[in-house]
This record gives structure tokens, C-alpha cells and sequence, in this order.
């Protein structure tokens, strides 16, 4: 079977020989096979580490530059590397089969070769390589697939809280065309039955930030179940920003409540942060009196929290500023802490009466909904929410 | 919603006249804008922000990574806003107190370097 049955055109093949002698064996060889090939000579490793865009290489062990397994070590470090048929001495064959250990698809003992042997070799060897090559690429798709979700897993995960009674709601949404940023959000319950919940927003768009919004977030959740106080997570994870943002100009802010083990009442600290709401009818700002710094800025100093005392029936919403600052109806106006009560005081009305656990759509989920009604489509900046209810619908 | 980025030369500062929206599609043009004449050794700068419409945290970032460049070859990064709504994108963040703010562009001249 000539090999352009399998291919149109002749195989490319690269011979390292240094010996003129076998050099012209193996091409009159390959002449004699009657397989299409067209054969180029190298004489060395270096010769042919220029010359490596070949389908298929016959590699001599035994060159002057090259001592052991360097030459096929180097051909097979190339980034799309051909297939390779090394040939061996005839007191070597183990050698040739360390080669095809390290690598090699097939190898040849120089003197006990046939046409035939030597075609079926080199065609072999290239369909070999053809099918690693695809399987190689093939996996390489599937991990930047899983890389992907990876990432979405990581920005988005699901709230680590034991207590069935508080309502827990977390929504995210990338921006316009499938944009991602680095908002990211976590509710997690401590060991003393505190929850603690965060959402953040690291400054700027795209991949890098949205790994760095993981890897925040990731932060934050480690030092929150390590038992840290709400402080010195906050210490930790400015930390961590700057010790693993890109640029020096990149900088975060968030929002953390800490919810006691009573559910009356929150520490909140704001870092650089839009305030929260308390979640009702009407919708209402929570204080916003201790605000402190954003993480990553020039700037001294720690933050501290303002307790607020929450009753016995109430329910908060955190978010980033993707849906305050978003435009409304199509124009340059932008929606606002007002407006962004208003439809979230309007969701809070449309759902009274319903069953929590109903099919329909969640709070966040219909207030994201109306926020995207209000500016008309797809925001263009990606939104991160949590909601924590106590005492809803008991 | 567009930006538009301008320069000129007062003495020995430069003055940048932003108008429009920096938002994460705009912000772009102002980080080219800024990086280009900090490459030209014009350290010594004075963004002007009062016709600017909106600012988002990208825009903030921008400001940031450019006063963060100047400052370390000496030079420094003031700025002009005399809106409420663009003044308070800065304090949320507390970058007011890293930033030289100015209610005029007379008044940033005015101010010695």
C-alpha cells in the first residue's frame, strides 16, 4: 500500500545521518519501498533541530553531536514534534527499544532492513503520531473546558450553612457577551454558628481579574472556617490581592457581614464597598457610617464594623455595583441606590404569598431579572448578590 | 457613550481633559491616553474630570496604576472633579486621601507642585 493512499501528498521525512554510506542506503531504500516520500538529509542534531517541520524523522543513534538519547530527547522537545524511527546498530537494539521508551514511535536496525520494513515503519510512525497528536489536542480542549468551569466553580460557590432556617440566596450573572470580571461572592457558617457572608468586586474585566476574584474569594473562605476574626480576614485577603494581582494598580472592594449565632444582629464592614440594603418594603440603605478603604490602595489603616441590630424578621442583600451602576432603559442615566430599591422593593412586594421553595423564580433571580428589564438587556458589567433572610415566610 | 481624551501643556505640568463615560469599554483610551505621555516624561499631571459623566471601579483602577507610576519616577497625578456623583465613586473607595483632588482647574494650577 503506497502511503499516499492515506495522505495526497508525498510524507516528509528528515534522515539524521552523519555516514554518507548509510545515508544513501536508507534513500535507496525508501526508493526501492515505492512509498512517496520526500527525503531531506541532515547531518547533524543541530542541522536538524533547524529543520524539524517534517512529518517523520529517522534519527541515527549514533551521532558525533550528540551522545545517548540527547538527539531524540531534543527532537521530541520540539513543539510539534514528528514522529521519529530511530536507527540503531546492530549490537544496540536495546537502545532502540529505551528509544521507544523515551518516545520514539518505532526503531530500525541498520543492516537487517528491507523496503518493506522501512515503509511500513515511516508510515506507521506518521499515522502513530497523527492519532497522539489528536488525542493531545483533544484533551487540551477538555481541560480549557474544565478550566472554565473550574473557574466558574471557584467564583461561584455553593454557601457552606448548616442552618436549614436562615435563607440563604446567592445570584451571579458575567456581564454582556458572556463578560467576566472579578466579582465574587461566599456565605460560610463558622463553627459558633455565626454566618459570615461577602461580596466583592475586584477593579477592572476579564480573565486575570476574574482569577484573582477566585483566588479572593478562595481567601476569604479559608480564613473565615480557619476561625479567624472578621478583622484579620480582611488583613489576610488584602494580603493575599497584593501578593497575587498583576498589576500594582489593582485594587478590591467588598462587603462582609458577620450574622450572630441568634440571627438579631450583624457586624458589617464596608471596604470601599457599595452599602447594602435591608431587604424589604420599602427597600432601606444600612448604615454606612463606619466605611473604610478599599483593599490594595495606598492607604493605612484597618477597618472597623458597625454592629446593626436586625430583630427577629428581616432579610439583607449585598451586591456589586454592576447593578447600581447599570444605564436605564437604553439611555446614559444610571439606575442608582434609589432605583435600586425601588425594583427591589417592588420584587420583595411580588413575592409575598408565595412558598420560598416554589419553582418559580428566586428573589434574586426576579430582582436580576428586573434590573435587566430596567436597562433593557444584558448588563454590561457582571453582578454578583447575596441575600440572607431570617424569619421569612416561617 | 464614548470618551474622549485630550492633552496640553500649562508650564510645566499637562493637563488632561477627559470628557464622557469611563467605564470598562472606555477606560481603555484613558490608560492609552495617560501611559503615552508618562512615556514622554510628562510626569507632572493634572486630569481634569469635570466633564466627565460616570466613572466605574476600571476607570479608578486606571487613575490608580498611573499616579502609582508617576509618583515613582517623581512626578504626581492631580485631579479636578467638582461633581457630587464622581467625588463619591473616590471616597467609597477612600481614594480621596491617595489622591490630590481640586475643585477647579485654576486651583490645581494654582497649587505649587
Amino acid at each position: 500500500m503506497p502511503y499516499n493512499e492515506l495522505n495526497q501528498r508525498p510524507a516528509r521525512v528528515l534522515l539524521v545521518e552523519d555516514d554518507d554510506g548509510d545515508a544513501l542506503l536508507v534513500s535507496e531504500l525508501l526508493a526501492d519501498s515505492g512509498i512517496q516520500v520526500d527525503l531531506q538529509r541532515a547531518r547533524s542534531v543541530e542541522e536538524a533541530a533547524r529543520r524539524l517541520d517534517v512529518e517523520c524523522v529517522l534519527l541515527d543513534l549514533g551521532l558525533p553531536d550528540a551522545a545517548g538519547f540527547s538527539a531524540l530527547d531534543r527532537v521530541l522537545a520540539a513543539p510539534r514534534p514528528p514522529a521519529v524511527v530511530v536507527l540503531t546498530g546492530l549490537a544496540e537494539t536495546g537502545q532502540g527499544l529505551q528509544a521507544v521508551a523515551r518516545g520514539a514511535q518505532d526503531y530500525l536496525v541498520k543492516g537487517e532492513v528491507s523496503p518493506e520494513l522501512l515503509a511500513r515503519a515511516v508510515r506507521y510512525a506518521i499515522q502513530r503520531r497523527r492519532a497522539e497528536t489528536q488525542e493531545r489536542d483533544l484533551y487540551r480542549a477538555q481541560l480549557r473546558a474544565s478550566e472554565t468551569s473550574r473557574l466558574e466553580r471557584a467564583l461561584l460557590p455553593t454557601p457552606l450553612v448548616g442552618d436549614g432556617e436562615l435563607e440563604v440566596l446567592v445570584g451571579y450573572r458575567a456581564g454582556r457577551d458572556g463578560l467576566l470580571g472579578g466579582d465574587f461572592y461566599d456565605v460560610v457558617e463558622r463553627a459558633d454558628g455565626s454566618v459570615a457572608a461577602v461580596v466583592g468586586d475586584v477593579a477592572g474585566h476579564g480573565p486575570d481579574e476574574a482569577a484573582l476574584g477566585a483566588t479572593l474569594r478562595t481567601a476569604w473562605r479559608t480564613s473565615v472556617l480557619a476561625g479567624l476574626p472578621a478583622a484579620q480576614v480582611l488583613d489576610v485577603v488584602e494580603q493575599i490581592l497584593s501578593a497575587e494581582r498583576g498589576r500594582p494598580e489593582i485594587f478590591a472592594t467588598l462587603v462582609m457581614v458577620v450574622v450572630d449565632p441568634e440571627r438579631s444582629s450583624m457586624e458589617l464592614f464596608l471596604c470601599g464597598h457599595p452599602t447594602p440594603f435591608l431587604l424589604d418594603d420599602p427597600t432601606t440603605s444600612l448604615p454606612s457610617a463606619h466605611r473604610g478603604r478599599a483593599l490594595g490602595i495606598p492607604v493605612l489603616g484597618g477597618w472597623t464594623s458597625v454592629r446593626v441590630e436586625l430583630g427577629d424578621r428581616w432579610r439583607i442583600i449585598l451586591f456589586t455595583d454592576g447593578v447600581l451602576e447599570t444605564t436605564i432603559d437604553g439611555g446614559s442615566a444610571r439606575l442608582g441606590e434609589e432605583g435600586l430599591q425601588e425594583i427591589m422593593a417592588e420584587q420583595v412586594r411580588g413575592g409575598r404569598g408565595r412558598h420560598a421553595d416554589a419553582s418559580r423564580l428566586s428573589l434574586v433571580d426576579r430582582i436580576l431579572e428586573a434590573v435587566r428589564a430596567r436597562h433593557g438587556g444584558d448588563l454590561v458589567d457582571d453582578t454578583a448578590l447575596v441575600v440572607l433572610g431570617w424569619g421569612q415566610d416561617a | 457613550m464614548d470618551v474622549s481624551v485630550t492633552s496640553r501643556v500649562v508650564g510645566d505640568r499637562t493637563v488632561v481633559d477627559v470628557t464622557g463615560e469611563i467605564d470598562v469599554y472606555t477606560a481603555p483610551a484613558l490608560r492609552e491616553e495617560l501611559a503615552s505621555l508618562i512615556d514622554r516624561e510628562h510626569t507632572d499631571l493634572v486630569v481634569d474630570l469635570t466633564a466627565v459623566k460616570f466613572m466605574d471601579s476600571t476607570g479608578l483602577g486606571v487613575l490608580v496604576g498611573a499616579l502609582k507610576k508617576v509618583r515613582t519616577i517623581g512626578g504626581d497625578l492631580r485631579l479636578v472633579i467638582d461633581q457630587e456623583k464622581i467625588l463619591k465613586v473616590f471616597r467609597i473607595t477612600a481614594l480621596t486621601q491617595v489622591f490630590t483632588i481640586h475643585a477647579s482647574i485654576d486651583e490645581a494650577l494654582a497649587e505649587q507642585g
